[in-house]
């Protein structure tokens, strides 16, 4: 059972990585919120994984549907930021919103 | 364990696939494809209701907003990203895996989780009997998106 916990981990670190990366690098907003989109997933193969090797699947499944319940919440707030954003600045570059600094 | 590690090698390759392709709605198809191998993951775990929520909820409407979100901007091309991240990412991502490898079993025996307990009743129990606060901060989240939605599109006056 040890294995698979590995197993499943490593991938969930794997998503982690690959969320992070995104918001060091990428410009556009919407990009930068797939990033977000993908570190979440991590989060919820990691925390559904670990219910699953300790015999815990009820309460992990619990949790995970709370998690997905606010990401939900979260990416409809942020996406009508977005529109928001591009309206204002009429681009969807994060460095435009420099412009807000002082 | 095969079918294991080709659902989670394949999520991983749509989540590479959503940050790094030019398209955005490319990336949104890509996000919604790593959904769907995610909640197939979840059904092997025996968590079918996770399962349902992940592929409905995450594949198809979080799916949906973004589509409408990228057709309301229509901005594509607009954001010039860098070529040195993609071009990069493949070294770096060998070289994480190669970390994570090396360091996750140590950490997996350090790090404290759940006991190990055979839980009894159904989903229904835990959900609504043993998580009954986190029903309610559901409720709140919710309610806290709907109105910052309202407040994001009101209309403006015309003496503002």
């Amino acid at each position: 059972m040890n294995s698979t916990w590995f197993l499943y981990m490593a991938f969930a670190a794997c998503l982690l990585f690959v969320g992070i990366y995104c918001l060091l690098t990428m410009k556009n907003v919407i990009k930068l919120f797939i990033g977000i989109e993908v570190i979440s997933k991590g989060v919820s193969l990691a925390l559904l994984a670990t219910g699953f090797v300790k015999k815990n699947t009820l309460l992990a499944q619990s949790l995970v549907i709370t998690f997905i319940v606010v990401e939900v919440s979260l990416v409809a707030t942020a996406l009508a930021i977005i529109i928001n954003i591009y309206r204002h600045t009429k681009s969807l570059d994060i460095r435009k919103l420099t412009k807000l600094k002082g | 364990m095969i079918w294991q590690i080709i659902l989670l090698s394949g999520l991983v390759l749509f989540s590479i696939l959503a940050i790094l392709s030019k398209d955005l709605i490319k990336s949104a198809i890509s996000l919604a494809l790593a959904s769907l191998f995610l909640g197939i993951l979840f059904f092997q775990m025996n968590a079918p209701y996770a399962g349902v929520f992940e592929i409905s909820v995450v594949a198809g409407l979080i799916t949906v907003l973004f589509m409408l979100t990228i057709a309301l901007t229509k901005a594509e091309g607009d954001v010039r990203e860098s070529r040195l991240a993609r071009l990069v990412f493949p070294l770096v991502f060998v070289v994480f895996i190669l970390i994570d490898v090396l360091v996750m079993k140590g950490l997996l025996q350090k790090v404290p989780a759940l006991p190990e307990t055979s839980e009894p009743g159904a989903f229904g129990d835990v959900l609504w009997k043993q998580r009954t606060f986190d029903l309610i901060g559901q409720l709140a989240i919710i309610l806290a998106g709907v109105f910052s939605m309202l407040a994001l599109f009101r209309k403006r006056n015309k003496d503002e």
